[in-house]
């Protein structure tokens, strides 16, 4: 009893209260708070505007609508392919620039990238500069059907067939082509990423490595990506949400959804939701958790892919 | 319902009046004592009598008005302009007129919190649903029948029909204040140069695409966000082909109101159009202002369906010379229900006082200065777009060929004018942007889209969540 009470020194509670309480004040009131009452909200059919105690309860209603929605559902198909397809584009394109970066270079003499490597670096990491909004409206503009520096190049060079091609409002090319864009903005960032944690790999396994006579391919395949893997596994993650919001590309490239909704993300029709057309905040709460659900049960499932696929073997140098 | 929410109104007013009688004493005394408001009104920030012309809803001198205007096309001048008019015929009263872009996410969190400005302009892309927060709306029959500023009843004041897209159930819970005229714009050099003519009828109108197509130019053009101006084009079309029936169905979403037989064979003629390459293609993938841009500044298109706006919008990317002139949009036949000078207008930018605002009496006051004689003809003269007040245009229209040929038409139509409101009130613009898109895209025929509007129609009329307005 009384080492303890000796141990609750003024300077270990105010240390406490002001390393601890306080953040977890904060991030009670600014993050699980917020959280609650989005819950709470949509069990009510609240419009945004009156006030809360004035919606009724309509329980499990909205999720009932959400899930006979042939929109919403559309909207998390839509998601789930990003959430696919994203992730393992833009790492598959960062992996490969890195290690072209980084240990890619000329096989004789002390390991380094190819010629001219920190330019590549610059100008892939450039995009990240960059603001989604501007990327998205930059997109725009160069994808414009008549007076785009896309279908300018492509006329120019002879492919007459894109001549007025509308990119973005073709049903077939709109999803694609936005995937395409939001890969650009990240790949550079991604790529940097990877760089840090293959510099921190010590050169002498390289050396070894070639000493034993490995190729590059063996080398990225058997050595790289194994001793890096944790790093992959928290990029998947973060794009991965990336791509389950993707809100700020999807509006800036199409407004509207896309032709025939081809482009309407979750985070879009819970915008048009709570915020156009009816108010309807209820439902737009409602689909907010479910979009908090599905992009923990992603990070769920990338963790534990991971696992079964053998990264709890440690693998260290 | 509705008693419920009037006594509620009622005891907020009471409570907020409760609440600002001393506060406003307290105001006044703390400025400067000595000061008593210019006027008849006694000392001490008493209110006058209900039956004061000069301030008929009671507005307390000296006290706050805050009013929030939409920042797009028109400005916020012409607002500014109506707040100074009522400080000074209110000595000690300030308007803080300030602008907003998006309502819905800008004053959400106000309304939210009970504290909404005084008086909204709740224009844009962003604007606030109408059903989303029409019972926490003041009634605002009490402008209207007050006197202007010059001292005319309001009322006497305005053009025929102006009032019907804010009253929903005889509540007028939005003034419209712009008079917008819609039609097919055209440059009138243009079709002089080659002799051609504005269409009367869809059939006019193919002739005048294959002409075009010699030109190396199309009939129409479209831009993504605005796919939905040529449904406003076809609902006006079929209106004037089938009559009120037509308008009322749409409005009152009935069971297959989209397949009346006006709207089909409107919407059957411009999928001709489509079919014969009369629309650029591309439009789908196209930013709405650069596509119209192509229409007013690179004339790679005839005709472009929109409201008056237009000049204004488009007033830095327009061709010198380009004669912007509106025509009524073309009929199927040639003796349609209602004559081809028949034409949709409606008053639009719509503004609003909430009954939750500090200042309601400053609300209201602040749209009667708007809706005075020399507000509307200061915002006539600035914006080249007329007010839902009369008599404030003259006849060179400030030199503006499209603000001539506003008046022209309203003119010619005489009681031929009507609107409708039912996409605006539920919010549909999402929806039907999409389908529109695909439709001139030539991805949905005539049966397609069809049966999708409806599904969309069905869907609002199935959905208990959304209370619906019965037109008539």
């Amino acid at each position: 009893m009384q080492r303890r009470k000796r141990h609750l020194s003024f300077d270990k509670i105010s240390f406490m209260v002001v390393f601890l309480g306080l953040p977890l004040l904060i991030y009670l009131v600014l993050v699980i708070y917020p959280f609650l009452q989005a819950v709470h909200l949509s069990l009510t059919n609240w419009r945004g505007f009156g006030p809360i105690s004035e919606a009724d309860y309509v329980w499990l209603d909205n999720y009932v609508y959400l899930f006979t929605s042939s929109k919403f559902m559309l909207a998390l198909g839509h998601n789930a392919m990003l959430a696919v397809f994203l992730p393992l584009i833009t790492i598959i394109l960062a992996l490969t620039l890195a290690i072209v970066i980084t240990v890619g270079g000329h096989s004789h003499g002390t390991i380094r990238g190819i010629r001219g490597a920190s330019f590549y670096r610059i100008v892939s990491f450039f995009p990240y500069v960059i603001p989604g909004i501007i990327i998205g409206l930059m997109w725009r503009l160069l994808l414009d059907p008549g007076m785009g520096l896309v279908n300018g190049l492509l006329t120019t060079i002879g492919l007459d067939q894109f001549k007025d091609f509308a990119w973005l409002g073709k049903e077939e090319t709109a999803m694609p082509v936005s995937m395409l864009v939001i890969v650009w903005g990240f790949v550079g960032f991604y790529m940097l990423l990877f760089i840090a944690a293959i510099k921190s790999i010590p050169s002498e396994i390289y050396e070894a490595v070639r000493i034993d006579g490995a190729g590059r391919w063996t080398t990225a395949v058997r050595v790289t990506i194994p001793l890096i893997r944790d790093n992959i596994q928290t990029a998947y993650i973060y794009m991965g949400i990336i791509a389950l919001d993707a809100f700020i590309y999807m509006v800036a490239l199409n407004p509207t959804g896309g032709p025939n909704y081809s482009t309407l993300v979750m985070s879009q029709e819970l915008f048009n939701t709570a915020f156009g057309g009816q108010n309807m905040w209820g439902r737009g709460s409602a689909m907010g958790v479910v979009l908090a659900l599905v992009t923990l049960a992603f990070s769920g499932l990338v963790f534990l892919v991971n696992r079964l696929t053998g990264g709890k073997d440690a693998v260290s140098y | 319902m509705t008693y419920s929410l009037h006594r509620r109104g009622f005891l907020k007013g009471a409570l907020a009046a409760g609440a600002l009688i001393p506060l406003a004493a307290c105001a006044g005394g703390g400025d400067d004592p000595k000061a008593t408001p210019a006027g008849s009104e006694p000392a001490g920030g008493e209110t006058t009598t209900q039956a004061d012309p000069n301030n008929p809803f009671g507005l307390k001198v000296p006290s706050d008005v805050d009013a929030a205007i939409f920042n797009g096309g028109y400005g916020i001048a012409y607002a500014e302009f109506a707040g100074a008019m009522v400080e000074k015929q209110h000595d000690g009263v300030k308007v803080k007129v300030s602008k907003i872009q998006d309502a819905t996410t800008e004053l959400q969190p106000r309304f939210a919190g009970g504290d909404p400005p005084d008086v909204i302009d709740n224009a844009g892309k962003g604007k606030i649903g109408l059903a989303a927060i029409l019972d926490q709306l003041e009634d605002l029959n009490d402008v209207i029948d007050s006197n202007n500023y010059e001292g005319d009843p309001i009322r006497d004041t305005l053009y025929a029909g102006v009032l019907e897209p804010g009253t929903i159930d005889d509540k007028l819970a939005v003034i419209n204040y712009v008079l917008t005229v819609f039609g097919l714009w055209y440059s009138a050099s243009l079709f002089e140069e080659n002799g051609w003519e504005p269409p009367k009828t869809w059939d006019d109108a193919i002739a005048l695409g294959a002409k075009a197509k010699e030109k190396g130019k199309y009939l129409f053009l479209w831009g993504n966000e605005a796919s939905d101006y040529y449904m406003e084009l076809a609902i006006t079309s079929a209106i004037k082909e089938g009559g009120d029936e037509v308008r009322l169905a749409l409005d009152n979403l009935e069971e297959g109101c989209w397949s009346k037989p006006a709207l089909q064979a409107v919407f059957g003629k411009m999928e001709e159009i489509v079919k014969a390459g009369y629309v650029k293609p591309g439009g789908g993938g196209t930013q709405f202002t650069a596509a119209q841009a192509a229409w007013s500044q690179a004339q790679e298109a005839l005709l472009y369906p929109s409201g008056a706006w237009i000049e204004n919008e488009m007033k830095s990317q327009t061709k010198e010379d380009f004669k912007m002139t509106g025509t009524p949009v073309p009929t199927v036949t040639a003796s349609p229900s209602k004559p081809f000078e028949a034409i949709h207008s409606a008053a639009d930018e719509p503004y609003i006082v909430p009954s939750q605002g500090k200042n309601v009496a400053g609300g209201k006051e602040f749209m009667r200065a708007m809706l005075s004689k020399e507000a509307a003809t200061n915002f006539a003269k600035e914006i080249l777009s007329p007010t839902i007040v009369k008599d404030t245009v003259p006849e060179d229209g400030f030199g503006s060929t499209a603000l001539v040929s506003q008046i022209g038409m309203l003119g010619a139509a005489g009681d031929n004018v009507f609107t409708w409101k039912f996409n605006a009130f539920y919010g549909m613009g999402n929806d039907t942007v999409v389908l529109w898109n695909s439709f001139l895209d030539g991805k949905l025929s005539t049966a397609e889209l069809t049966s999708k509007l409806q599904e969309v129609t069905d869907a609002i009329r199935n959905d208990d969540a959304i209370e619906k307005f019965k037109a008539s």
